[in-house]
């Protein structure tokens, strides 16, 4: 049992024992278990860690910590070992026995196991040398690889919650709202609004009882920022969340977690439950008199959810279904009380803002947009993760510096921002800087910090198709616009992939696209139109080739494209015919493979299997007719 | 078909009772002091101990009856054949679950959304007879209830399998060919996503994003995630679970 | 007279009371602004976007609806330029392929949708929620309800429980703009019969 901390004084002494106790000197293993790296098998890696450290004996000098993202989950399981800091990537079970007698008992490297910069063949032993990392700004994600968290002592150990002593014993209410004000941060979730103006219009909206919430709905696809810092620091939310409570004059708050994040739910109620213990929550915080309690409440599956009307609805208990905004919540929303609404990143910024200052944060960044931006880049990008930089860092300087260019050495096409209500942005933009207001004048926006790469291979039709899809399939349906509309926008742009479009099609995108932009009732519907208005507008040509010549020149959409076996390639090994799920090649030893064009379902498999290179892909969807029975010319070429 | 028009609300909604049946109940809450609620458990409980003890005509003759075939197509729905006793055993212990989920959040009404997840998570469905005793609990209409669970992904109104996997199509794993996949997934289970299979074994359903966008395409099989994955590594995964 | 002010809409000068709609002051200054989703015993609901209005605040120009948007002091309104009409000509021209019937048609044609470019899928049900909205507000019996998202919404009872929760009152009858709640011909539950047994069209 805890005791519970009753001053600043005291939290500073739990600090100093915590780091005393600790030995400098003991090597500390970090390994990351965030969901990404579990899928990779990181828990395995932690079984037989922990298995080895006890047969060799070394659980005095070794201490296995068990972490939260850093972002690059491709090359996991991540190891890190302090105090010297290597950093291991894609590390198996195997590898553990030779990690603990080379690198901990040896301090020696297992070269195999660090990162190769392709750049210069190199090999680099600390994180902060991964090109990747380097030119990133990691404020709110560098915790996320020294701190458990599960166990609270690791963040007060790195001056967790001093912020929160700060504020409650050195500051008023007003000052706090004054130097988040004055940071210029703005809010993360998307809308980019002024963070500071909303705690003070929440602060001074009439009435006794407010609310403040965190979200965490991260419903755009291909975006996982969130995940990572509730999963890997709750904490940092936790004390932002109360930071502004006390600015705000809130007793209670509320986590909405979405219930695809189980790892970030479970989490986050163990930091709750710790933080309750140590003092650092409920009644008479630290000592100070304050009174907050946070509750978390599960989302059930509805994009629309993360909607801020619609979220407050659903803790609401009832339907998670956008409001029509016409009073702000930070005058009336839970409840009908004043409610302050920010992204879980939003808040988890504020601790950091109150130690190092206002005047800090706008150092960082473009004038109109402090600090840093979290992006989950990902797509045809040859390093993909979760990447912090400053913001007005250039798009050119994402993809290609950190994200190390397009992959497989294929071409640019466009990069997709800010999620389904972004939009697509070409090439000739790419010098564009990166923050909120630079992003909407190319027409696309920040977002919560969705960057979806494509390359030639990607077809814009397709991407276009995807997206109205997604939003159709989680419009809440209220209104006509976006049910209607949306419905009536995938309808045409299926029609477009499968051969059928019509000229008029893209004048009935047009309208449909400004009705969407002019009536919806959230944002969900106005900002639907902005994939189709981008593509229309850079990609035009791709639209035209679907419609008039029935053509994909991405050769994805399946109704314009056919699988056909180069005669003078094809070696008759039958690898591509045994594979085929719908048995449509036909052939046989020395006699040319041909495949059935009217059982072909364009899988992809016999591509992936085939040794010589023989199958390619024909867009328009108009082979050269089959003739079977011809025989093989041998020229024994593998690919 | 007698309705309540004019009438307050029925005490159990889905029950059509006469007035002596309702004055009956009414009389043993008075006298016992049990609420409506339990002595309709009771009543339950009770008529499946005559059928264990071979007894065909319980001298209980009213909603009970109902209640009865109630807990029969819901034992049927979840494809088990039972006996009478032990489907009404089943029903019985459902209902008591459901309590003790609807007091750990002090019948909160705000907290439906939460109650429905932890009601899904642990039978897998939200059936019918959950949405009228919950309704009971919390005093929200039924059809408030059936509101919401169609409007959330997370609860289906019809048993899921046994196994439950979802595949990610959110745009990193479209983008890296996660369509792909899912139409293996389909072809290996012989199952269109939103379904479940015919032995009820597994529930294939879509997901929009589960916030592992680096490894696209991505497959959660009862909470152990698969990365990478290529059509050709779906029936290797699968066969795990058969 | 405290708690009054002005605002003007389409040029005029009318008077409003503080926690009126815009729509609710129009109408009482005879004013016409059409609707469809709107009854004055409910809350407003904005579903149809029919009512869209135009309103310029602080020098920005915007689309709100009219039934919802609080009236406030010196608010300049228009109901009707080229952006409204083309809004409502777009919504309608969504709309008539679901229901072509009375109220849906007669806005149409008024705004000069005489055809959709939109396959006709007659529903029967522009899913306005009234009759959701009258049964759980005015009769309080909630015997209908919204169910599903986006594009699968629709409303249904509650399968078997409806019968007895529904008080056969036939109120939502004259409510229904698009038809699919019809005469009620027995003791049934009026949307107990399936769409492809009924006969459409009153």
């Amino acid at each position: 049992m805890v005791e519970k901390l009753k001053s600043a004084s005291e939290l500073m002494h739990l600090r100093k024992r915590i780091i005393t106790n600790r030995d400098p000197n003991k090597s500390v293993v970090t390994i990351c278990i965030g969901t990404g790296c579990t899928a990779l098998g990181a828990r395995k890696v932690v079984e037989v860690l922990g298995e080895e450290i006890k047969t060799k004996n070394l659980k005095e000098r070794v201490e296995v910590k068990q972490t939260g993202c850093l972002g690059f989950c491709e090359l996991g399981p991540r190891v890190i070992i302090y105090p010297e800091g290597i950093s291991y990537f894609k590390v198996k079970p195997e590898d553990i026995p030779e990690i603990v007698s080379k690198t901990i008992i040896k301090k020696d490297v297992v070269k195999r196991l660090l990162y190769v910069d392709h750049a210069t063949g190199e090999s680099v032993r600390k994180l902060e040398d991964v090109p990747f990392y380097k030119d990133q700004l990691r404020l709110l994600l560098e915790k996320n690889a020294k701190i458990d968290p599960k166990n609270v002592e690791d963040y007060i150990a790195l001056g967790g919650y001093d912020a929160l002593a700060k504020t409650l014993f050195e500051m008023t209410p007003e000052q706090v709202v004054e130097v988040v004000k004055k940071s210029n941060l703005r809010g993360r979730g998307g809308g980019g609004f002024l963070t500071g103006r909303k705690w003070e219009t929440t602060r001074n909206a009439p009435g006794e009882s407010k609310y403040v919430i965190a979200n965490c709905d991260e419903g755009d696809p291909g975006a996982f920022m969130d995940r990572s810092i509730v999963e890997g620091n709750p904490h940092s939310v936790i004390e932002g969340l109360m930071i502004g409570a006390y600015a705000i004059r809130a007793h209670e708050g509320f986590i909405y977690v979405r219930e695809e994040y189980p790892l970030a739910v479970e989490n986050v109620n163990i930091a709750l439950k710790q933080a309750q213990e140590y003092g650092l929550l409920g009644e008479n915080i630290l000592g100070s008199g304050f009174n907050f309690t946070i509750r978390v409440h599960r989302g059930a599956g509805a994009f629309v959810s993360g909607e801020s009307s619609a979220l407050i609805s659903a803790i609401e208990g009832t339907v998670g279904e956008p409001k029509p905004k016409y009073v702000h919540a930070a005058i009336k929303g839970l409840w009908g009380k004043p409610t302050c609404l920010n992204n879980v990143k939003t808040w988890a910024y504020v601790p950091l803002i109150i130690l190092k200052g206002a005047d800090w944060f706008r150092s960082i960044g473009t004038k109109n947009s402090s600090g840093t931006a979290i992006f989950s880049l990902v797509g045809k990008v040859n390093n993909t993760g979760l990447v912090e930089v400053p913001m007005g860092i250039t798009l050119r300087s994402l993809i290609y510096k950190i994200g190390g260019g397009i992959k497989d050495g294929k071409k640019f096409k466009a990069v997709q921002t800010g999620g389904p209500s972004g939009g697509f942005i070409p090439e000739q933009y790419l010098d564009t800087p990166v923050d909120f207001d630079e992003l909407s004048k190319v027409g696309s926006m920040m977002g919560s910090g969705g960057m979806i790469v494509m390359d030639e291979d990607t077809c814009i039709v397709d991407v276009t198709r995807y997206y109205a899809d997604f939003l159709s399939d989680e419009s809440c349906g209220k209104c006509v616009p976006c049910r209607e509309g949306l419905k009536q926008i995938v309808g045409i742009l299926n029609r477009i992939c499968a051969g059928s479009g019509r000229e008029e099609d893209l004048k009935t995108l047009y309208d449909l696209s400004e009705l969407l932009r002019d009536a919806s009732l959230c944002a969900l519907g106005s900002t639907a139109a902005n994939p189709v208005t981008t593509s229309s507008l850079y990609f035009r040509d791709e639209y035209e080739e679907h419609i008039r010549k029935k053509r994909c020149p991405s050769k994805v959409c399946r109704d314009l494209i056919a699988y056909y076996i180069r005669p003078e390639s094809c070696q008759a090994c039958m690898i591509c015919l045994r594979n085929c799920a719908v048995k449509a090649i036909s052939g046989e030893k020395s006699i040319v493979h041909v495949i059935d064009q009217e059982k072909c379902v364009k899988c992809g498999m016999c591509i992936e299997v085939c040794p010589f290179d023989a199958i390619e892909i024909l867009s328009p969807a108009v082979p050269p007719t089959a003739s079977y029975g011809i025989k093989v010319a041998l020229t024994k070429r593998r690919k | 078909m007698k309705c309540s028009r004019g009438r307050k609300k029925p005490f159990f909604v889905g029950l059509r009772m006469t007035k002596e049946e309702r004055s009956i109940l009414d009389k043993i809450e008075e006298k016992v002091g049990l609420s409506k609620s339990e002595s309709l458990l009771k009543g339950l409980e009770i008529l499946s101990e005559y059928y264990s003890l071979g007894l065909d005509q319980p001298p209980l003759s009213f909603e009970l009856r109902r209640l009865e075939e109630e807990a029969i197509q819901h034992a049927e729905a979840l494809k088990r054949i039972r006996r009478r006793e032990d489907a009404l055993k089943e029903i019985i212990h459902e209902l008591r679950v459901i309590d003790q989920i609807v007091d750990r959040y002090n019948e909160d009404k705000n907290a439906l959304i939460q109650i429905l997840i932890d009601i899904q998570n642990r039978f897998n469905w939200i059936s019918k007879t959950a949405v009228i005793w919950i309704s009971e609990r919390l005093e929200i209409p039924t059809s408030f209830i059936y509101q919401i669970a169609t409007f959330y992904k997370f609860f289906t109104l019809t048993p899921r399998g046994r196994h439950l996997v979802r595949v990610c199509l959110g745009t990193a794993c479209h983008v890296r060919g996660g369509p792909k996949v899912m139409e293996a997934v389909e072809r290996t289970l012989s199952v269109k996503h939103g379904d479940v299979t015919s032995d009820g074994m597994f529930s294939l359903e879509r997901v929009n994003c589960l916030g592992c966008c680096a490894l696209g395409p991505v497959m959660v099989v009862d909470g152990d995630y698969h990365g990478n994955l290529k059509p050709a590594d779906v029936g290797k995964v699968l066969s795990k679970y058969s | 007279m405290k708690n009054f002010f002005s605002l003007a809409i389409d040029g005029k000068e009318v008077k409003a009371e503080k926690g009126t709609t815009i729509l609710e002051v129009a109408r009482a200054n005879k004013i016409d602004i059409p609707t469809l989703c709107y009854n004055e015993n409910m809350n407003p609901y904005g579903g149809c976007r029919i009512c869209m209005v135009e309103i310029t605040k602080g020098g920005r120009r915007k689309l709100v609806t009219s039934c919802a948007y609080p009236a406030e002091e010196g608010l300049e309104v228009v109901t009707n330029n080229e952006r409204i009409r083309k809004v409502r000509g777009m919504l309608l021209e969504l709309l008539l392929p679901l229901a072509d019937t009375g109220p849906i048609r007669e806005l149409a044609e008024k705004y000069g949708v005489t055809k959709s470019r939109f396959e006709a899928k007659p529903t029967d049900c522009i899913l306005c929620g009234l009759c959701v909205r009258y049964c759980a507000e005015v009769k309080k019996a909630n015997a209908v309800c919204f169910t599903g998202r986006g594009t699968n919404r629709d409303i249904s009872p509650m399968p078997e429980i409806a019968p007895d929760i529904c008080p056969l009152c036939q109120e939502c009858n004259s409510l229904c703009p698009g038809g699919r709640i019809v005469e009620l011909t027995q003791d049934r539950h009026l949307l107990s019969i399936p769409i492809s047994k009924r006969k459409t069209m009153r």
